[in-house]
């Protein structure tokens, strides 16, 4: 148990490094646009799809590995208010929903990242099929997290509080 | 046969009631929604998918979101507060307009009213309730009310959102911003005046003259931050997104250099945190962007305006009746889910009823603002809670007169447009 631990806080690190260094060049990509484009005249093309392409990826890579239960943004004024064993409920039945769904309709959505291989984005010559396959995994990851509260709620343990939730922005 | 929209309807409110993210909800509401029309499923990851990757004025997003973090972690609120408190920590309830006014400030750097209640809002409320001058909840009050000045202001995280959804101008709509701002301020302001005379706040030692020179000065650099801004963006410089970027490298150059706050450990759990945060607007608006699918296909908005238009309650009726739902939905949703939900509905109303599209959107987002402080649901009521360890019932008490002074300045934001356009008009709008 106390490798299996040791190892799911490795993979967490590795995970929360790739978000810190998407964000990270992101935002120094972002600093070399406006340099080339107002210091030195050169607009460039490449930038803009570097950091969409990191966009994308920070927001479905993060939430399937890095964003926390207690970040999740959620309506959870009924949530809160009911007693643990009716929540527990809703665990299950949120979980096997969005699992089931996700899970379901993933062949359909492979097809289609497959699909986009025919096309490439206009300057880094990126295949579509590569900058989108990222839906893959976070369909299945978010789908497994769900089994997880199912789990979690079948042996009758809380595995989230209600608020007052952690910090996001709004 | 069900309606398939219905039926997606009643599972995503159905999902989203038992707990489950909203932004998740709405993504399996739609793929259901699909499936049941017999149509191809992957339109939902599609949508998603070239949605966001389409989308390079969201990138603000992160951006403004990274700034304020920065801000938040170098001594920056300090030396704004210390300045505020030079300014205006004279009078009788001085702590509550050094409250506000450091709002005001922070709001010109900050497209964040979260933002602001974490990092201000923490020191100052530590401020006001050393020796007992000010009781908790009266604290936790005014900050949270505070707070909601902050993407008024622009810089704005929402109104970036209600851009996207409405097709506005961002630099538009920014510049509106300004004026309902400082109103908002001003109204908060009268009425700690009203409360420090009723309740006896006590009058603070004023900042000696001679020190206002070296207070000030330090605060510069943190000043400039908002001019940099502004007159980045409506200088034609920089567009709201490399604008964005700006205020993140301008905040970190300054953090490290002149104040030297920010060490690379500390950088690395800011870009973390900022990374987490951008994850979870991010999946937000995926969810927001699949279900539009579904609501355009359906025809809603155009639907809704049609009837709107039947019911014959002119722009004002239609006004007065947007900001009673929009209150209404505030005080049990989330801002970000009402701005890209609720409103995208109503956008071809408002254009029918010939609303000015910038006008609207400053409503609804001071109405999402609003939201965040209005009971039993609201962002900033369980932050400055948790801040302060008081139960929400006492601060909710304290709040309701600061409620009551935003809604007479969101009074006048609605029924004068021509008080919300004057900045953008000054600027070349023409609406």
């Amino acid at each position: 148990m106390n490798r299996l631990e040791k190892l799911a806080g490795r993979l967490r690190g590795a995970a929360e490094l790739v978000v810190v260094l998407l964000l990270g060049s992101m935002f120094v990509t972002f600093l070399v646009q406006i340099a080339f484009r107002y210091l030195l005249s050169l607009p460039l093309g490449w930038t803009v799809e570097y950091v969409t392409m990191a966009w994308l990826w920070g927001i479905l890579f993060g939430y399937a590995f890095v964003v926390r239960d207690d970040d999740v943004i959620r309506f959870d004024l009924v949530y809160a208010a009911v007693p643990p064993p009716v929540r527990r409920g809703m665990d299950i039945l949120t979980g096997l929903a969005c699992a089931g769904i996700l899970l379901w309709s993933l062949p359909k959505a492979w097809d289609f990242v497959l699909f986009m291989g025919i096309e490439r984005t206009a300057y880094m010559r990126l295949p579509f099929d590569l900058l989108f396959a990222i839906y893959v995994p976070f369909a299945i990851a978010v789908s497994l997290r769900a089994l997880l509260g199912v789990w979690h709620a079948l042996r009758g343990e809380a595995h989230r509080p209600g608020p007052p939730r952690d910090l996001e922005h709004d | 046969m069900i309606d398939p929209f219905v039926v997606s309807m009643v599972l995503i409110v159905g999902l989203a009631i038992c707990g489950l993210s909203v932004g998740i909800a709405m993504l399996c509401g739609s793929i259901v929604y699909l499936a049941l029309k017999g149509f191809d499923t992957s339109i939902a990851a599609e949508t998603v998918l070239q949605g966001l990757f389409g989308s390079y004025t969201l990138l603000a997003i992160p951006l403004f979101i990274l700034a304020a973090d920065i801000m938040n972690v170098g001594s920056l609120a300090d030396r704004l507060l210390r300045f505020s408190q030079a300014l205006v920590g004279r009078f009788r309830g001085g702590l509550g307009h050094v409250n506000v006014v450091s709002s005001l400030i922070f709001s010109g750097m900050s497209g964040s009213a979260v933002a602001d209640a974490v990092g201000m809002g923490r020191i100052i409320i530590g401020m006001m309730t050393r020796d007992g001058r000010y009781t908790a909840s009266y604290a936790a009050a005014i900050t949270a009310a505070s707070a909601t000045i902050g993407p008024i202001i622009p810089p704005s995280i929402p109104m970036v959102l209600y851009a996207l959804v409405s097709d506005t101008s961002i630099g538009y709509l920014f510049a509106a911003g300004i004026l309902p701002g400082l109103l908002m301020g001003l109204m908060l302001a009268v009425m700690n005046a009203v409360m420090a005379r009723r309740r006896h706040f006590p009058v603070d030692e004023a900042v000696p003259l001679r020190q206002i020179p070296g207070v000030t000065l330090r605060a510069v650099p943190a000043l400039l931050l908002p001019v940099i801004l502004l007159g980045g963006i409506y200088g034609g410089v920089m567009t709201p997104t490399e604008a964005a970027a700006m205020a993140a490298f301008y905040a970190l150059l300054i953090s490290i250099l002149l104040y030297r706050s920010v060490s690379a450990g500390q950088f690395y759990r800011t870009l973390l945190s900022s990374a987490r945060s951008t994850a979870t607007v991010g999946v937000l608006i995926a969810g927001a962007l699949a279900f539009n699918y579904v609501i355009t296909r359906e025809d809603v908005p155009d639907s809704l305006a049609t009837i709107m238009q039947g019911l014959d309650l002119g722009p004002i009726g239609f006004l007065i009746a947007i900001n009673i739902l929009f209150l209404a939905i505030g005080c049990i949703l989330e801002a970000g889910a009402i701005l890209l939900i609720i409103v995208p509905i109503f956008i071809p109303s408002v254009l029918a009823m010939g609303i000015d599209p910038v006008h609207f959107g400053v409503i609804v987002v001071v109405n999402a603002m609003l939201g965040l402080i209005t009971p039993p649901y609201g962002l900033l009521l369980f932050i400055v809670a948790s801040i302060t360890r008081q139960p929400l019932g006492a601060i909710v008490r304290d709040l309701w007169p600061f409620i009551l002074a935003l809604v007479a300045a969101l009074a006048v934001i609605t029924f004068v447009p021509g008080f919300v356009l004057f900045v953008p008009r000054l600027l070349g709008y023409q609406g």
